[in-house]
């Protein structure tokens, strides 16, 4: 299927949504509570394009905008431009303090925060992208609370979630590096809650919260009586196999 | 002049009258009866009713077939309606309805402009019949278009006289009902969902309430039409929780139509299987929006998601589902039973049949209104409405909701449909229509719609949730003194962005009063910002009262009402008020017959 981009033509997979076209073929489109492991939020609205189709043209989010006829796309009009320098004025003002939000001001070459003033503390934008992590993870320990300008992220009633295992896909996922966690005597802290850590029975790498690996094992059906490898001995062990198998294997 | 026919009495027991305790007049009534034994010599029935719409006259009680309407109703007024009115015909002046247009009392409320300009269709039933008992429905043509459609008619011949009728969803967005239930056919999907939205929350807006509450079978039987059109075997309605005598009228009502075969399985022996369940909603504004809705339904958070694809195709539980409001449905029985060119010869080129206002505000007879689309928005206010309270004068209508826009004097002549709504930037909304006077300042208005949209937005999209906060914000600082240059540019950049780029048409349409405001008002804003001073006397830091003397008669009111004592004066003398002293709580001004006091 045609789609034109900027002016140009390119091809697109019917039914793919216009951010993974337009990132295919070499056109960025600015995102913030987009992952491409994780299916679309829409929640930030930086990533707005303009979209004519049969004539009419409108104000689409690409990461949600499935290709589904042949349309063209301006991804950086200087009507989207202005609308992106608002979206990121707003949530700058919201966390004044952080300083991904800082670097993107002057990317969008936003001068002033026009008197709006916000908590210098906070970091958190909003986005969903942790809660998304944690629904499609498994666990659903975090979600959005409240709603209105009340909204933010949370555990049920702010207490130690029970099924957090502590993962921090949260915390990698997030793009203010708004959630926090910290280590302290081999143990790590995350939303309030403490966890032991699992170690590597072959080089003693601190790898992964000891729920974390338990949650791991029980989904690819690791045996428990196996041995507990980091990530990096595993993939030792795995190209040893390997090695092995493909042993009389000789390159042409 | 009592004779053996049978006499009936409705007691409406509608939210409103309920409040005014129409239920001890229900009560009374029959005691009365009872008592008398007057049903040996006159056979009484007397039914709760459904809300007959002006509620400001509330409690309303209607004695057929004398056709005779009692307004204001007490429970000690019962006993005098039964000896005199029930036993001997005779009227009780008193208790009759004034009409301020017509300037005379009128015995039968069809006789009163509020209601004898006004053509109900989704509102048929309400008011004539007790919504508890599904035989009233049924003794008013009730499912007799459900028998026609499964005797005679197949689901395109369904679809086809609604598309026909020109009906446009009355929930607000007004997507054209027929087409939406035609895409919803095309899917050969199974299984497939219809949607009942009950979850009224727009500030002043009770038409959904009252037909849930007043005639809720036809809300049923429009659902089950709609099934069997596009092939669904299940039903929802969503209400919300608030509404706790719909969610009662509307479970018997459903009980009651399992229990006569009009819903479960094989519906009146045509082999058709459909049945409804009811959700209760928690109380959310934004759960109204069709999406956050279903997710509601779904048991997530009630948060829109994209329509890109819609919900036609893929709905509840992704699959396809037509969802459709409450007075939507309502219209359904009514155009399948006189036929879609008929429906359709009602209205405007764009927007067809009839709607249900919510007139409430500075207007003389606040209620429920139907009227054909179309009708200027001016007859509404001044024929139906009686015109606006005391001897103030209009200053605006606000359309549609929190998210609708504010009409000025000048475009009162507009029909309402709607397109010219839209148009005007504002929106027809689910059809709450508040009638504002000069006592409203309109900065104040916009914010106080802000504020309830900050606490009722999802809060999921960046434009919608920092776009209202900001912007309420600055309406804010506004009406406190603290305006400056540039505020009205920032309202309309953060508008602009919002309206463009929200999610949902939440968002989209949030920033309506603070648009609709500043191009008809913007001179009430630069007040503010630059002369700091609120023309209308709401903002409390920018309001200054004085009394005028070559007015003032001295009848000593305002003094009376004052509760700061900030006023002195004698009697018959011009009085005057103590600035230092006043706390701008504008009873003087609200008080003052003679327009005596002034804002500085």
């Amino acid at each position: 299927m045609k789609i034109v981009i900027d002016g140009k033509q390119f091809e697109a997979i019917p039914g793919e949504f216009i951010l993974q076209a337009a990132k295919r073929n070499g056109i960025l489109i600015p995102t913030l509570c987009h992952h491409e492991a994780l299916s679309g939020l829409g929640s930030c609205r930086l990533c707005i394009v303009e979209v004519i189709d049969r004539g009419r043209k409108k104000v689409v989010t690409s990461c949600l905008f499935p290709i589904t006829s042949e349309v063209e796309v301006i991804t950086n009009s200087p009507k989207i431009h202005k609308m992106r320098q608002t979206i990121i004025k707003l949530l700058a003002a919201r966390a004044p303090g952080n300083e991904y939000m800082k670097s993107l001001m002057v990317k969008f070459g936003v001068e002033s925060l026009d008197g709006f003033t916000g908590d210098k503390n906070e970091n958190c934008i909003l986005c969903g992208l942790c809660a998304k992590a944690c629904e499609e993870l498994g666990t659903g320990a975090i979600s959005t609370i409240n709603r209105g300008i009340t909204k933010m992220i949370s555990t049920p009633y702010d207490e130690p979630s029970p099924v957090c295992i502590g993962c921090s896909a949260c915390a990698s996922v997030c793009p203010t590096g708004a959630i926090k966690e910290t280590m302290e005597n081999g143990k790590k802290t995350i939303w309030g809650k403490e966890f032991n850590m699992a170690k590597c029975e072959n080089c003693g790498a601190e790898f992964a919260t000891t729920k974390q690996y338990e949650f791991v094992r029980k989904k690819l059906n690791i045996q428990e009586t196996e041995k507990v490898l980091c990530p990096k001995c595993r993939k030792k062990l795995q190209s040893e196999k390997f090695k092995d198998i493909y042993q009389d294997v000789k390159p042409e | 002049m009592s004779d053996a026919s049978e006499k009936i009495v409705y007691v409406c027991c509608g939210t409103g009258c309920l409040a005014n305790n129409s239920i001890d007049v229900y009560e009374g009534i029959k005691n009365k009866i009872e008592e008398l034994n007057l049903n040996a010599e006159v056979l009484t029935e007397v039914k709760p009713t459904g809300c007959n719409g002006l509620c400001e006259k509330g409690p309303v009680v209607k004695i057929q077939p004398d056709d005779i309407s009692y307004f204001k109703v007490k429970a000690s007024d019962a006993e005098e309606i039964v000896t005199k009115t029930i036993k001997d015909g005779a009227v009780i002046d008193r208790l009759l309805y004034f009409d301020t247009n017509l300037k005379r009392k009128v015995k039968s409320h069809r006789d009163s402009e509020f209601f004898r300009r006004q053509h109900k269709i989704a509102l048929r039933n309400i008011g004539e019949i007790n919504p508890a008992v599904i035989e009233d429905y049924i003794e008013r043509d009730g499912f007799k278009a459900l028998e026609k459609v499964l005797s005679e008619m197949d689901g395109s011949g369904v679809i086809n006289e609604v598309v026909k009728s020109g009906l446009r969803g009355r929930g607000g967005a007004g997507f054209p009902t027929g087409k939406k239930w035609k895409q919803c056919a095309s899917y050969d999907v199974s299984p497939k969902f219809v949607v009942c939205n009950g979850d009224e929350g727009d500030p002043g807006a009770f038409m959904d309430r009252s037909i849930m509450e007043g005639d809720p079978g036809s809300v049923i039987e429009g659902m089950t039409i709609c099934a069997y059109a596009v092939g669904s075997r299940n039903g929802f309605i969503y209400i919300r929780d608030e509404y706790s005598l719909a969610i009662k009228n509307m479970r018997k009502a459903i009980n009651g139509a399992r229990e006569k075969g009009f819903l479960g399985k094989n519906i009146l022996g045509s082999g058709f299987d459909f049945d409804i369940q009811i959700v209760r909603g928690g109380g959310a504004f934004v759960c109204g929006e069709s999406t956050a809705l279903m997710q509601s339904i779904e048991g997530k958070v009630g948060e829109p998601r994209a329509k890109y694809i819609h919900s036609v195709e893929k709905g509840l539980w992704g699959n396809p589902t037509v969802l459709n409001n409450v007075e939507t449905w309502a219209n359904i029985p009514v155009i399948i039973q006189e036929g879609g060119d008929w429906y359709s010869s009602m209205g405007t080129e764009g927007s067809k049949g009839t709607k249900v206002f919510s007139l409430v505000g500075k207007v003389k007879n606040t209620g429920l209104v139907e009227v054909p689309m179309g009708t200027p928005i001016r007859e509404l206010i001044y024929d139906i409405g009686g015109g606006i309270i005391g001897n103030k004068k209009f200053k605006a209508v606000q359309i549609g909701g929190p998210s609708g826009g504010c009409i000025p004097e000048e475009l009162l002549n507009l029909p309402v449909d709607y397109d010219t709504l839209s148009k005007a930037d504002s929106m027809m909304g689910s059809g709450g229509m508040i009638v504002m006077d000069e006592r409203t300042c309109m900065v104040d208005v916009a914010r106080y719609y802000l504020n309830f949209l900050s606490e009722e937005s999802c809060g999921k999209c960046v434009p919608c949730r920092e776009g209202i906060k900001r912007m309420l914000e600055i309406l804010t600082n506004i009406c406190e003194g603290k305006g400056k240059e540039g505020d009205i540019d920032e309202l309309l950049e953060i508008s602009e962005l919002t309206s463009e780029a929200s999610l949902c048409s939440l968002g989209k349409s949030a920033p309506n009063p603070v648009i609709s405001t500043i191009k008809y008002f913007r001179d009430e804003y630069e007040e503010h910002i630059r002369n700091k001073r609120c023309p209308a006397g709401i903002c409390k830091n920018l309001t200054e009262f004085y009394i005028d003397n070559d007015v003032c008669r001295g009848c000593d009111l305002c003094r009376k009402n004052c509760p700061a004592n900030a006023i002195d004066g004698a009697v018959k003398e011009s009085h005057f008020i103590n600035s230092d002293a006043c706390i701008k709580c504008g009873n003087c001004i609200n008080n003052c017959s003679f327009n005596a006091i002034k804002v500085k």
